[in-house]
């Protein structure tokens, strides 16, 4: 084992250097490309995270209401008004920025092997998952994702941390590609 | 009335021994037990009214018990093994002998003297609990092991491994025979250097606390050590608050104190021996055909199989206190079973202490694919010292930050020794890192003072995964694990830091690719 050989396998740089091919090209899924998740996923976290965040931010402001209702002016009640003020637009942030960012930092392969999961912003990670690790595999859709024709994709293994490796965000369609692509083709049982 | 599908009886049908229910009874009400003691035999101590009409629960309790015991049934099938339980949720569960990952015996005195076993049937599902078998004849538990075995032996019969048939599992017999030379033999003496070592003390010193706890002595106990003054709040603060509640301490409370705490720790030491000596008395591993058969215990009787093959992991550890006996300690994790944590951790250790000799000669025998005696260790960036020492000094701040209050100038002492202490951590415990890949599998390495080594062969390899911090992108470094099944967050996992970036890269394509070459057999 000398670095040459390392690094002739090494894998591609991180996003958001590496180049990828949109989602949308012929076909559903081809070994070896780099790919970005469907830009429907913004979409669908946007959603999400505005329902989150107008719940929190609407009991936000009721407490803050009862609050003066019941104790006027003490410290309290200007405390989780203050609190208010600082916490909705942390969480407009979360809406309508952080999913564009968080989106630009997934990515995914499929390879000869396995798959290659590229994902977070501040604390990043890859994940390699080989071919013949993966134990079963779900597609699922939430209401939202349903809604926006967007899937996600769960691949189980028999490892504790990496024990379900998820990639989200993928069309549906790429989904069960992708799943029909990392099933074991061999019957043998695994175990 | 029922509608669940009844279980169509056979003669080769099993029951549990019929003195079961008193285990089940026992174990459903272990929490009751002591309060109920009292109530019956200490009814002078304060026992509220209510407690006693409490003891009424019993009965309902005890009739279950009998029940859920006559409705559990068992069969040996061709291929598997089937159970039938539950009073009111009926449960089937059909379990393939190749499934089964661990098969241990236990048995405690009372076991014993009834000349019956527990048995647990652990598979790879790590939260779907395993099948318990509560309990039953010991000649029934050697009938279950041989039809495991046996049927193992029939699937897995692979042409190298055919020879290995003829001699090893193929017989009906499963009796540890006496022909195969056990591969480690604990002697009193090594018994005796493995509670020295491992320090199990506090768990007896715990067990005698909540003894005392329970039964009021510990009160008593106090009283006559500080007298009423400093009642309210637990007891570890009593007698913070008796040593040290009268202002400012006086030398011989100091010196008392300090008496204590030698005392304390030789106490667990010695009781820590004596736990050795009991738990693992006659403590024998041995190889008989493709499984690993361990066996100890002076009371309670543990007898688990590990078959080689569902050996995920092997870490060797040796401590400080390893190394004045020359000795190390060898710990494999398998796939599964993740409650009974008490039989768990005993199993994990498959040489509680062995001589640093005869590791090598061991582990060529759990992993004959991977050798572990010349293993190339590459080390982790250097850049990795100053990363730690920064970690620490951080947490160094906040200590002394939140102690000036109390300690005042003194903290400025409290600083120094904790930058020396991080500093020697620091340039030690980085270069104790190391990583090492073979072409059979991946090693990894760590600690100074507590030194671990761990390898997980490729076929056991799960998912690689790279990972980068904030602090790690801003020197170009990265951190590497290596995921296999077993035992989540305890043990030793294969996870290796401060890794400039392009070697971190190189290691996990290097072992995914390594990985997806070979086949996973559980």
């Amino acid at each position: 084992l000398n670095s040459d050989t390392l690094d002739a396998s090494a894998p591609p740089d991180r996003p958001p250097d590496a180049p990828a091919v949109p989602p949308s090209s012929e076909s559903l899924v081809v070994e070896g490309e780099i790919r970005q998740l469907d830009p429907r996923r913004i979409a669908v976290e946007r959603a999400g995270s505005a329902i989150f965040s107008a719940i929190v931010s609407t009991l936000h402001l009721i407490t803050a209401s009862i609050l003066w209702l019941t104790r006027g002016a003490h410290w309290d009640s200007w405390l989780v008004t203050a609190g208010w003020f600082v916490l909705t637009p942390f969480l407009l942030w979360l809406t309508l920025r952080w999913p564009a960012i968080d989106y630009r930092h997934w990515r995914y392969r499929l390879t000869a092997e396995g798959i290659e999961i590229w994902s977070g912003v501040v604390w990043r990670q890859t994940v390699v998952v080989p071919k013949s690790r993966v134990q079963h595999i779900d597609v699922s859709q939430g209401p939202l994702e349903r809604s926006y024709g967007i899937a996600k994709l769960s691949v189980y293994t028999a490892g504790t941390e990496y024990s379900r490796v998820e990639l989200p965000g993928l069309d549906h369609a790429t989904a069960l590609a992708l799943r029909d692509a990392l099933l074991p083709r061999d019957a043998q049982p695994a175990v | 009335m029922r509608s669940f599908p009844e279980m169509p009886s056979l003669p080769s049908d099993r029951k549990l021994h019929p003195v079961s229910f008193v285990f089940e009874l026992a174990s459903h009400m272990r929490q009751l037990l002591l309060p109920g003691l009292f109530v019956l035999f200490a009814g002078a101590r304060g026992v509220e009214s209510w407690q006693i009409y409490a003891m009424v629960l019993f009965v309902p309790y005890a009739l279950a018990s009998v029940a859920r015991v006559l409705v559990f049934r068992y069969r040996l099938g061709a291929d598997e093994i089937s159970i039938w339980s539950g009073l009111i949720f009926k449960q089937q569960r059909h379990i393939p002998y190749a499934r089964i990952q661990n098969i241990d015996a236990i048995q405690n005195l009372v076991h014993r003297a009834l000349g019956v076993v527990q048995v647990r049937l652990e598979t790879a599902g790590g939260e779907e609990p395993e099948a318990q078998l509560k309990v039953v004849s010991v000649a029934a538990f050697e009938e279950v092991r041989g039809r495991v075995a046996q049927a193992r032996a029939q699937a897995t019969v692979r042409p190298t491994e055919a020879a290995l048939d003829d001699d090893g599992v193929s017989g009906a017999s499963v009796r540890a025979e006496p022909s195969s030379m056990p591969l480690l033999r604990l002697e009193a003496r090594d018994l005796v250097i493995c509670g020295l070592i491992q320090g199990r003390g506090l768990i007896v010193i715990g067990a005698l606390f909540g003894l005392l706890w329970e039964t009021g002595l510990f009160d008593s106990f106090n009283d006559r050590m500080f007298g009423d003054t400093f009642r309210g709040g637990g007891p570890i603060r009593q007698l913070v608050r008796g040593l040290f509640g009268q202002g400012i301490a006086p030398v011989q409370k100091i010196a008392m104190a300090v008496a204590a705490v030698a005392g304390f720790l030789v106490l667990t030491r010695v009781f820590s021996v004596g736990w050795a000596l009991v738990r693992l008395h006659g403590f024998t591993l041995r190889r008989s055909g493709d499984d690993l058969r361990i066996d100890f215990g002076l009371f309670t009787r543990v007898a688990a199989t590990i078959p080689l093959r569902r050996i995920q992991r092997v870490t060797i550890l040796e401590g400080p206190l390893h190394r004045p006996f020359r000795r190390m300690s060898v710990h494999v994790d398998t796939a599964g079973g993740e409650q009974g944590a008490d039989v768990q951790l005993q199993r994990q250790w498959l040489a509680p202490v062995i001589a640093r000799d005869a590791v090598t000669e061991l582990l060529r025998e759990i992993l004959p694919s991977v050798p572990m005696d010349a293993i190339a260790w590459r080390p982790v960036d250097p850049r990795g010292v100053r990363r730690a020492r920064r970690a620490w000094l951080v947490l160094n701040g906040i200590v002394c930050v939140l102690t000036v209050a109390f300690l005042e100038w003194a903290t400025v002492i409290l600083f120094g020794v904790l930058l020396g202490i991080g500093e020697l951590n620091a340039r030690k415990g980085v270069r104790a890192l190391g990583w090492s890949i073979s072409d059979s599998g991946v090693f990894f390495r760590s600690g100074w003072l507590w030194r671990r080594r761990t390898v997980a062969p490729f076929p056991k390899v799960q998912a690689v995964s790279v990972h980068e911090t904030p602090f790690d992108r801003r020197l170009g470094m990265a951190s590497v694990k290596v995921d296999t099944a077993g035992r989540g967050e305890q043990g030793h996992q294969i996870s290796v830091p401060y890794l400039a970036r392009t070697t971190a890269d190189a290691i996990a394509a290097d072992v995914a690719a390594q990985a997806a070459r070979t086949t996973f057999r559980w």
